[in-house]
């Protein structure tokens, strides 16, 4: 990851931008959402990956500014929804895409689906993810050469 | 199916809060099916959005708005090892990448 940051910092130009946006593999809460209420009915499960990835990221990104090579002028979190008309779907989705980095638990599966029966007509299935997100700017330094 | 990813459009409004690509030379890294792509790239003067997944990058070329042929490039690359001279880019975008 460190040597990639370096690339990047070569290819831009003196005072460039680096936007580091990323899911965090933390608390994706699973919700039953209508016009009138959100209702939450449980989280996706993060894989060790996912959290390990995580935090070799973020190792790399403190490792660059050690460097010099790029300093850290804004960052933020903010909500990214996966959205689904009904709870099969969503399953279909987590089983078929998400296999790999998360997983959901049956009580979770089973919360949504019934939160979902009552729900009221216009209620949707959501994954709520957070996102980060940091401005970089490049560092005009001499000290890596 | 009926996947909707970021009906509220948080995403792009964020990318905007934090960064203004109009005129830019642009370089985005893990740009997958060019999602995020479309959405900023009609202000940029260029972008060249690079991915290791090269089925991702089909699709990409084959969506990619007509209006937007010539400012976008797509480029089968690793971050490690970028193809570019120095001092190319004004903004690069780690694009769920990092």
């Amino acid at each position: 990851m460190v040597h990639a940051l370096e690339e990047i910092r070569r290819v831009l130009v003196p005072n460039g931008i680096l936007i580091d946006l990323r899911p965090l593999a933390d608390n994706w809460r699973v919700e039953v959402v209508s016009l009138r209420e959100i209702k939450r009915t449980g989280r996706v499960e993060d894989l060790p990956e996912q959290t390990n990835g995580d935090l070799a990221s973020n190792e790399a990104m403190k490792e660059v500014e050690k460097r010099s090579w790029f300093k850290r002028e804004q960052d933020e979190l903010f909500p990214f929804f996966y959205s689904w008309d009904t709870p099969s779907e969503m399953e279909e989705f987590v089983d078929d895409d998400w296999s790999d980095f998360v997983g959901m638990e049956e009580d979770t599966r089973r919360a949504t689906r019934a939160a979902w029966a009552v729900a009221d007509g216009d209620s949707r299935v959501r994954v709520r993810v957070e996102i980060w997100i940091a401005r970089w700017r490049k560092m005009n330094t001499n000290l890596e050469l | 199916m009926s996947l909707q990813k970021d009906p509220d459009h948080n995403e792009i409004k964020h990318l905007h809060k934090f960064v203004d690509s109009t005129d830019k030379r642009v370089l985005e890294i893990g740009c997958g099916e060019g999602r995020l792509t479309w959405q900023y790239a009609k202000d940029a003067h260029s972008v060249i959005a690079i991915d290791l997944d090269r089925d991702s990058l089909r699709v990409a070329r084959v969506d990619r708005p007509s209006d937007l042929e010539k400012q976008i490039h797509f480029a089968n690359a690793n971050s490690e090892y970028l193809p570019f001279s120095k001092e190319k880019f004004d903004i690069a975008i780690l694009a769920w990448s990092l």
